[in-house]
């Protein structure tokens, strides 16, 4: 006899419809509850998870059995599966991957540390069955996912700075996949923070804004190194808020004044945030989010992670084989005073045009430092590596994303239609015009 | 399905209040109080648990509840996808049912008892199928569930009907929260 395999029936692991469980107790009496999550492992084991200690938990550790019964929420197809109890596991990656999605989902709901999960149990199944009834069959699979990752692999393959890149993944996302809304945050240097580098769709790029690590589904998927979905938003939890919301109630970004407000969408019916991996490191998150629910199941997160891997791959590449190009440096005289106020407050280095933020950390730092050089000497022209050995910038050790912090500062002064803009002149150079009179003005607060 | 909403949920120590004050005037004898007999007939989520005759526990889904009395409870399910809980019933299984109020903010309570009949659906029956549907369907839909995903849920062949009779002989509370399984006692 061919053992069973859950592996058609992962659909139906979603967590879109609640799950029925049922367990004995020693005496042979019966308890039925919902579960929130049955988690696939592999063709052969689920994992529950254990949130309280209850009835169904002092069932399970006196009789180890259990029935689980799923349904798929696009065939309404349902299974009951016979279930025997073989561990529960506090650590690794299916507690970490059920967690994280438990951890997101409470984030979000404002309820950090309530909805926790205490463990994984992990079952063998004893036997499939199917529940009599009606089932519709399965729609044919709309999207060819193995040429859309092909193709978002191929682009971001033809991209040959990080500026580009990032760009590429976002547009291509949407172009390839139908996904309305996507972004890249990148993790700032030796800071649990991620800020977003480059997005899509959205009224407002939000290109600046900041999230924490832990924080919502982005600032878990993170910090757990682990992909986190949300199929249907409305169903889990109760997700209304929006993450912007969100993220202003936790503090994620700066004091009044200084805040570039999170884009995400208000009203979101599904997301997915993928973690970008260098090595055992996490880099960065790829954010993907649709207004309508289901929109990510799991053969898209299996296509979106790995475009993500490749993704993660490619920033790694192109941050290490950059040539510190050493060419001629133009000069310009440096502009009569006046006109705009470059404000700089060392304190979090944050730079305001006039009284507007434009943006703080290491790129306010950056922005400073080319300023006051332009002003004292009429130069134009810098490379990333001058930066790189400038002690004054506080750059940590290994400043990996020094780029990125250069691409957040170039939109951000694109989008504020600024007089200062830096534009790339070769790879690993890069110009900062002076379009107006600038004043510099350094506040000591 | 319903313990998924937004909503603030009642909470177990609220279930154990409301208990108290309604059952004043009963004596020792386990009777459903009138807000638990409201909840199972308001298109409640209604799920069954029992043992097989091999000591497996079984569940299945129903599809309404009729209370013929506050001690005497009629569960409307369907015969097939109901089977494995039927056959251990018809065996001598005890039983467990769990009612979750589809838009009573999460509220929820189980009955377990030492015996169930089985009887045939009856015509009175469905009209509170239908009933009790629309309300679980109006639930899942202030929840954010799309009518398709409610009636697939749903879906109940009136031809295929058959009746499970409890008399509660144990109630516990199954909000969520603190106390969550604490027992309702007369």
């Amino acid at each position: 006899m061919t053992a069973p395999s859950l592996e058609p029936l992962r659909s139906a692991m979603e967590g879109v419809y609640a799950s029925i469980m049922a367990t004995l107790d020693e005496d042979g009496m019966p308890n039925v509850s919902m579960i929130s999550q049955v988690h696939y492992v592999d063709p052969q084991h689920v994992a529950l998870s254990y949130q309280f200690f209850n009835k169904t938990r002092a069932n399970l550790m006196t009789t180890r059995m259990a029935a689980v019964q799923i349904a798929d929420p696009e065939t309404f197809a349902q299974y009951r599966l016979d279930l025997d109890y073989i561990e529960t596991r506090t650590e690794g990656p299916i507690f970490e991957t059920m967690k994280a999605k438990l951890a997101g989902i409470a984030s979000h709901h404002g309820m950090d540390g309530v909805f926790r999960l205490l463990g994984a149990d992990i079952f063998s199944v004893r036997s499939i069955e199917p529940v009599a009834g009606h089932a519709i069959p399965p729609r044919p699979v709309p999207r060819p996912l193995l040429a859309a990752t092909r193709a978002t692999c191929a682009a971001m393959d033809a991209c040959t700075d990080l500026d580009d890149l990032l760009d590429a993944a976002v547009v291509t996302l949407h172009d390839r996949f139908d996904i309305s809304n996507t972004m890249v945050l990148m993790v700032g240097d030796g800071a649990r923070r991620l800020f977003t580098v480059a997005s899509h769709g959205y009224p407002r790029s939000g290109i600046g804004s900041e999230v924490a690590f832990g924080e919502g589904v982005i600032g878990v998927a993170a910090r757990e190194c682990v992909p986190i979905r949300i199929c249907h938003m409305t169903s889990d939890y109760g997700y209304g808020a929006s993450i912007s919301e969100t993220a202003r109630a936790a503090g994620l970004v700066a004091g009044p004044g200084r805040q570039i407000p999170f884009p995400g969408l208000t009203e979101p019916g599904s997301q997915i945030a993928l973690p970008l991996m260098s090595g055992s490191t996490c880099i960065g998150v790829l954010f993907a989010e649709t207004p309508e629910p289901m929109r990510f199941d799991f053969e898209m997160e299996d296509a979106l992670a790995t475009c993500a891997a490749h993704l993660a791959l490619r920033i790694t590449l192109l941050q290490r084989d950059e040539p510190e190009a050493e060419g001629p440096e133009d000069t310009a005289p440096p502009p009569v005073s006046g006109g705009v106020a470059l404000r700089f407050h060392p304190l979090d280095q944050s730079v305001f045009l006039d009284n507007d933020y434009l943006i703080k950390g290491v790129a306010g730092a950056i922005l400073w430092r080319l300023a006051r050089e332009h002003a004292d000497t009429g130069r134009t022209d810098f490379t990333t590596r001058e930066l790189r050995l400038d002690g004054s910038l506080r750059l940590p050790a290994h400043a990996e994303n020094l780029d990125a912090r250069l691409i957040l500062l170039r939109k951000r002064l694109e989008e504020r239609n600024a007089c200062l803009r830096i534009d790339k002149t070769g790879r690993g150079r890069f110009r900062l015009n002076v379009l107006c009179g600038l004043t510099l003005v350094e506040i000591t607060d | 399905m319903t313990f998924r909403t937004a909503a603030r949920p009642t909470t177990p120590e609220a279930d154990i209040r409301a208990w108290t004050d309604q059952s004043a005037l009963r004596s020792g004898r386990v009777m459903l109080t009138p807000d638990l007999l409201a909840l199972a007939q308001s298109g409640a989520t209604i799920l069954l648990a029992a043992r097989t005759a091999e000591g497996r526990p079984t569940s299945a889904a129903a599809a309404a509840c009729r209370a013929l009395s506050p001690t005497r409870l009629r569960i409307i399910m369907s015969r097939g996808a109901g089977k494995p809980v039927i056959d251990a019933l018809r065996e001598g299984s005890r039983v467990a049912v769990t009612f979750t109020g589809s838009n009573q903010h999460h509220r929820a309570f189980q009955i377990k008892a030492e015996t169930a009949v089985i009887t045939p659906a009856r015509p009175e029956d469905m009209p509170e199928i239908e009933r009790q549907g629309l309300l679980f369907c109006e639930g899942l839909a202030e929840i954010g569930f799309t009518k398709e995903l409610a009636a697939g849920w749903l879906f109940a062949d009136t031809e295929d009907m058959i009746a499970v009779e409890v008399e509660p002989e144990r109630i516990f509370t199954q909000t969520p929260g603190p106390g969550a399984g604490a027992e309702l006692r007369p």
